[in-house]
């Protein structure tokens, strides 16, 4: 007890102080009036200072939570109730609001409000009997009301871009979630720009602070993508998470929203709401940055495949270049073939003819041939007559052209003889007489 | 396409011009124009590939606030994802 306490229980006043003097005789001293306030204050002192802090179990009744934050509710039993106080800075972290009858146990201190002399419990923490608590109340309580607005629905589950520019990433600008995301990122996508928006990740009031970050990063123009993610933790320390505004912001998103909050087993709203729920802030970087292998390979291929699609190109215009000369070759031997056959058959005519020709020549020169026989002097030779030639072969017609001396040749009938004018020559009658007067000798 | 274009954009035109080499409905000018357009894709995704360092920056102040470059240091305050 302190000092206070101590002062209040010795204004009492001494239950023997009527030993200096007889009673009769003495006034007997007025009783000592104590306030309300006082006696409240006693009362308060006593409880408070008296009993320790307890656990106390019983079923909940009356819970209000009033407008001030603070809530009232009374814990009872078969028999018996208490009243209970929890104010708003504990009343906050409280997730739900407990059921009616619903068996709690409660931590508190018990006191009495002096304003008006009740006597109550002020709790500082309200658990309920089973797993998880108020926290699992709150958590399925929240989950069935966005089950039925359909806001968990996988079909609202957009698909991430395969290859976004900028990742938005909601987390504590100074927590471990933060170095992974960019670790995992800058290992496979080190060209993405990477937005954080700083936010507290636990406590009263962060889970508003995650859904502004989150919604102030969707309306970033370029955001591709955003990241809300936290490392593990206990179920209070990640409720944030699973807060109304989280799931709003999450749901409301314009860009998809990858949730990576906590370890593999704890499942948040966030996670629930979000396009993809990764197990850690790494994996959800993962689920997010493309790998820069995967990228290169898909490069390289289609490196290969233009080659190929230009080669294609070019193999395609040479087929149908050898298309078209072998069609044209084909055109062009048909015509060839044509023209020989027309040609074979014009040599034909014209041979034909060339002999037609030659026949009736032949035959005209036959006529030719016998008209000059009967022109020929042979004929006259055979007769007997000769002709003289000169040794040069010119015709000797008279004797002008013999004189006396000349070798000449005879042509007669079977060949030349070779003669010489041995005389003068004599006129014609005159030979005439010189024969016939030979002959008269 | 500017410099500025996402690897997004360039494989799906990547795989535009990929298609339309494999077709007939090309004349050989524009198949050479494609494929060059092609290349230049490729050199350039190659080259964002290349690079290696992330840029990591911080929004603050309000939407459509500030932004200033952050560096997230390998040490951290509270060791493992374990902390927040």
């Amino acid at each position: 007890m302190n000092d206070r306490t101590l002062d209040l229980f010795t204004e009492r006043a001494p239950p023997d102080s009527g030993v200096d003097g007889p009673p009769e005789t003495r006034e007997p001293p007025p009783p000592r009036v104590w306030t309300v306030r006082q006696v409240n204050r006693a009362s308060r002192l006593l409880l408070e200072e008296g009993l320790p802090r307890l656990w106390v179990g019983g079923e909940v009744t009356n819970f209000r939570r009033q407008r001030s934050g603070h809530c009232y509710f009374t814990l009872k039993d078969e028999v018996a109730q208490l009243r209970c106080v929890m104010f708003r800075r504990d009343a906050a972290r409280l997730p739900a609001d407990p059921d009616e009858g619903m068996t709690l146990r409660v931590l508190g201190g018990l006191t009495l409000y002096e304003a008006r002399g009740v006597f109550q419990l002020v709790v500082s923490r309200l658990e309920t009997g089973s797993e998880g608590g108020m926290w699992k109340l709150a958590f399925d309580r929240l989950r069935a009301r966005l089950d039925a607005e359909g806001l968990t629905d996988p079909g609202r589950k957009r698909a991430l871009p395969d290859f976004p520019r900028t990742v938005g990433v909601v987390t504590s600008p100074t927590g471990a979630a933060l170095r992974d995301i960019v670790a995992v990122i800058a290992r496979r996508a080190p060209w993405l720009r990477v937005l954080v928006r700083g936010t507290r990740v636990q406590g009263v009031g962060s889970g508003d602070e995650i859904a502004d970050a989150v919604s102030t990063l969707a309306a970033v123009a370029g955001m591709d993508v955003i990241i809300v993610a936290r490392g593990g933790g206990s179920i209070e320390d990640l409720w944030g998470f699973n807060e109304d505004a989280v799931a709003r912001a999450v749901a409301m998103s314009p860009v998809p929203v990858v949730s990576g909050v906590g370890h593999e087993t704890d499942v948040t709203i966030c996670d629930l709401v979000a396009d993809l729920r990764a197990a850690t802030p790494s994996a959800a970087a993962e689920a997010v940055a493309p790998d820069r292998q995967w990228v290169a390979k898909r490069l390289e291929t289609m490196g290969r495949r233009l080659g190929r699609g230009l080669t294609g190109q070019v193999r395609s215009r040479r087929w149908w270049l050898n298309q078209l000369r072998d069609t044209l070759f084909r055109r062009g031997r048909r015509g060839v073939e044509g023209s020989c056959d027309r040609l074979e058959a014009a040599r034909q005519r014209m041979a034909d003819s060339v002999r037609v020709r030659i026949r009736r020549e032949a035959g005209r020169l036959s006529e030719t041939a016998a008209a000059l026989d009967a022109l020929s002097p042979l004929s006259t030779l055979a007769r007997g007559y000769a002709v003289p030639l000169g040794l040069d072969g010119r015709l000797l017609r008279g004797t002008g052209d013999l004189p006396r001396g000349r070798n000449f040749r005879l042509r007669v009938v079977d060949g030349y003889v070779p003669c010489a004018a041995t005389g003068r020559p004599l006129e014609a009658a005159t030979a005439a007489n010189l024969t016939g007067g030979d002959r008269g000798r | 396409m500017a410099d500025d274009v996402g690897l997004d954009a360039r494989l799906k035109r990547l795989e535009e011009i990929v298609a339309a080499l494999d077709s007939d409905a090309l004349n050989l000018d524009e198949a050479l124009a494609l494929f060059e357009e092609g290349v230049s894709h490729l050199g350039h995704a190659r080259e964002m590939l290349a690079r290696i360092e992330l840029r990591v920056e911080e929004l603050i102040g309000p939407e459509g606030g500030a932004v200033r470059e952050m560096s997230v240091q390998d040490g951290g305050d509270d060791g493992g994802t374990d902390g927040g």
